[in-house]
Parts: C-alpha cells; structure tokens; sequence
C-alpha cells in the first residue's frame, strides 16, 4: 500500500485543501499505520503549541550590547580621525593655490592647477574634496572593475591605492614634471553624468566627510550586489603625505554600506 | 497615539548609519523569540545563554553585509538555529567534560524556575524534545511552537519545503515515542495489528531521516 506521506504533515496542521483532505481521510479508513501515525503527530503538535516562552534571564544580552558599543565607539573614532586628517588636507591644497595666484603670471596659474582641472569632471564642489594638492593622486573619474567583487577584492584596492601614493610622493619628491602620475591609467574613464550619480551615492551613504580626500571611484559587483567602491587618501594634514586609505563599498540602489577595508600608506 | 514601530530592516540601516540605539531595539525585540528558540534547541539554560549571545554577535559582525535579500526575522532565526548546531557539536565532542552522561540525549533540564510554563507537561515535552534528532527538532520547534510557516521554515533552515513537510511529519511521531505515546490499534478496529499488512511500529524512524534529505550541514548566512 503506498501511504500519502507528503500529505499527513499538512493534514495535521489542518491546511490541505478539500479535496486532498478526502484522498487522506480515505487512506485513513484503510490503513491503521497512518491513522496511528496521525494521532501520535496530532498529539506531539498540541503539546508543542502548548509550550510557552519564558523570560529571559537577566544579563544574557549584556555582553552583545557591550561588544556593539565598542564596535561603535571605534568606528566613531575612525570617523573622527578621518575627518581631521581630510580638513588638514583640504588646507594645505587651499594655501598651496593662495600662493600660486599670488605669485602671478597666467603660466604659473596654469601650471599649479591641472590636477584640479582634471578633477573637476563630476560637480566636485558638491561632493566633497578631490585631491587637488600638487603631487596628490589624481582623480580619474568613475572606473570599471567587474574583479573586485569580495573584501579580499577591496583590500587589494587599498594596497594598490596606498602603493599609488608612495609613487606619487617620489614622483613629487622628484620634481620630474607637474601633471598628474599615472597611477590609475589603465582606468576606463566614463562620463560626467555617471561620476555625479556615484558621487551622489557616496555622499547620501555618509561616508564622505565634508573634505575627505577622494582619490578613486570604481563601479562592481560586490558579492553579487552592484556597487561603487570609494577610494579615499587620509594624511596627518598640514601638508604632509597622505598615510592611510579607506575603501567603503556602498550598494548602487540605496547608496547603504556594503564593507570597508583600510591600508597604511608605508612610509616614504 | 504613538508611531507604529521601526521595521526590523530599518533599524539596521539606522544602526549602520551611526545610530547606537537602534542595534539595542533590535536586541530587545528579538531577544526573547532566540533565546527560547535556543532553549528548545539545546535543552539547556546556559547552552540557551551561550548560543543566544553567539546568534546575537553572528548579526553584529555581518550587519554590514545583511543586504535585506531575507527578511531580517528569517536571517536572524537561520543565525540562531546555527548558533545551536554549533554548540551541540561543541557539546558532543568534548563529552569528558559532561561527567559521562552524554550517552542519553534527554539529559536533565535546569532545576525549574516558578515560572507557569514549568507544569510537568512542558518539561516532559522539552526533555522529550531532545531526544528528536537536530534537524527535525529544529523544523518543529520553528513551525509548531513559533508558528512560522513551512516556506519560512524551509528558508530557515536551507531545504525544500517538501523535506520541510516530511521532517515535520517524521519529527512529530518521534517527539511522540520520546513522550510516551504509543500508538495505538483504530477504536473501530477492523484489521488489528495481527491482520494488518503493515508493521505494528511502522518504519524505523532513522530510514525515515535518510530519505527526508541531508541532515547535516550548516546553512550558511
């Protein structure tokens, strides 16, 4: 006799439609294993939907909520670290620009600005500082990278990012030539219009403080979501190298927080 | 009158958006529901207390990456029934360490609480509960005693829902074996045990697991 095995759960639960309920209760004439069957799962799920929740005792969450204050106090402090660092920045870029006009002639203009011309790709003002310091990495505009896809991905980002910077201070250091160093060359530039909707993302995420430093933006697919991966450069300020970089990744559609990773700049 | 309350998935991204409390709102409305759920599972206080705290540290660690794909309720139930599996495999292979009375799965519950639910049925039904295996304890305690539906369950715990169904079905008639309740020939008693064509104890209750599918293996987050 086959017995309607994939039935008798439902049937006890009371949700089988009419008409499998009469195939069950016919079986159930005929066939005392299934009919015992039931009474017993009848029997087990009354006494289970009779159990009652008891309060929980008093401290078994305490330890979590202390882990998670911890977890926010530092992430607070990194915020805060950032921040400092980026307005640092921000001023050494804006007295290296008061300087440059003030020693005058157009060429020394001309000559003291590309990094900012080139940067100004996307409404930059809106979104936050770009690297616009002489010898800071240069900001290529949105980029596509179907391979960092997974946190090991974004930290290989930062690695390289941080190594980006290294070469840009040498390329400082030796005065070899005052554009921009080819740091991200082999990044495929896009347009205006997709660099501002990525920015915009970046900014209504909060992670971008007022005058962080960003120096790359990549479009990929983060552990199957579509995302951007912000790239910022963070220094001690007042004019000094930049020392850490930070990768957030934010999800495309509501712009929330995927994963980070950070990097220590080496020391030049 | 006061606002309705914060959807679970909005208190997450209010917590990733820099908002201490809102991982405490999580905690506090969810508490209760896991650490009975643990308690079910392991059959133990402190197993319950231990595996509560993991489940609730699993969600802080991959709040990050919790995408809302699941509703958070499912995610969280699934980091729960993980949490313990892992602290019943903890517990069986450090079996010196349980004074030698781990050969019986049923063993004794904490002294009980004056709490109402502590009647001697309820502790007859989580001693009895124990003696389930795992992957049918936990379809069961999910469906019958948290009332979630079989298509949650099954998301819970990373089968169909047809397994959902037979391990639910399966699970019941152990449950009621480890309670004592036998079965018994039908009041109208035509064929009776000797007559019948089927076994008076019907299938062995271990082939019944293989064919309900793989009953081991983690699901993952």
């Amino acid at each position: 006799m086959s017995h309607p095995e994939d039935l008798l759960a439902d049937y006890v639960d009371g949700t089988l439609a009419e008409r499998e309920r009469a195939v069950v209760d016919t079986h159930l004439d005929g066939c005392a294993r299934c009919s015992a069957e039931i009474r017993q799962a009848e029997a087990a799920k009354t006494a289970l939907s009779a159990l009652e929740d008891v309060p929980v005792p008093f401290g078994v969450t305490g330890p979590v909520l202390a882990e998670a204050g911890r977890r926010f106090e530092r992430r607070r402090g990194v915020a805060w670290e950032r921040f400092q660092w980026a307005a640092g920045i921000a001023a050494a870029a804006a007295l290296i620009l008061v300087v440059a006009l003030n020693l005058g002639g157009g060429e020394t203009q001309n000559a003291a600005t590309p990094a900012a011309a080139g940067a100004s790709g996307g409404t930059g003002a809106a979104a936050g500082a770009e690297a616009t310091a002489p010898g800071a990495i240069h900001f290529p505009g949105i980029e596509r990278q179907p391979n960092v896809d997974d946190d090991p991905g974004i930290q290989a980002v930062a690695l390289e990012a941080a190594d980006a910077v290294v070469a840009a201070e040498e390329a400082k250091a030796a005065e070899a030539t005052t554009a921009p160093p080819a740091a991200f060359a082999s990044a495929a530039q896009d347009s205006t219009q997709r660099t501002t909707l990525a920015k915009d993302c970046v900014r209504q995420s909060g992670i971008q403080g007022p005058q962080d430093v960003l120096i790359r933006l990549i479009e990929a697919e983060f552990e199957g979501t579509p995302a951007y991966i912000a790239v910022f450069s963070e220094g001690p300020g007042a004019g000094q190298p930049a020392d850490h970089i930070v990768v957030f990744v934010v999800a495309k559609d509501d712009c929330r927080i995927l994963s980070t990773a950070s990097q220590r700049v080496p020391p030049g | 009158m006061p606002d309705p309350p914060a959807r679970d998935e909005d208190l997450v991204r209010r917590y990733l958006s820099g908002d201490r409390a809102a991982f405490a709102a999580l905690v506090e409305r969810h508490e209760r529901r896991v650490y009975n759920l643990a308690l079910r599972m392991t059959g133990r206080e402190e197993d319950a207390r231990d595996a509560t705290q993991d489940a609730f540290l699993t969600v802080l660690r991959k709040l990050s990456s919790f995408r809302g794909e699941a509703a958070f309720t499912t995610w969280l139930h699934r980091v729960t029934v993980n949490a313990c599996y892992d602290l019943l495999r903890r517990r069986q292979r450090a079996p010196l360490l349980d004074r030698g009375e781990d050969d019986l799965p049923a063993r004794e519950p904490p002294p009980a609480p004056d709490h109402a639910d502590t009647s001697s049925l309820s502790m007859d039904v989580r001693q009895a509960l124990l003696q389930v295996p795992e992957d049918f304890r936990a379809v069961m305690i999910l469906h019958d005693v948290h009332d979630l539906r079989q298509e949650e369950v099954a998301a819970i715990v990373g089968v169909p829902v047809g397994t959902v169904k037979s391990r639910l079905h399966r699970g019941r008639i152990a449950l009621a074996k480890a309670m004592g309740i036998q079965q018994e020939g039908r009041p109208s008693g035509e064929p009776g045990p000797s007559g019948s064509d089927e076994p008076p104890d019907g299938p062995g209750f271990g082939e019944r697991a293989d064919a309900a599918g793989p009953s081991e293996g983690t699901v993952s987050p």
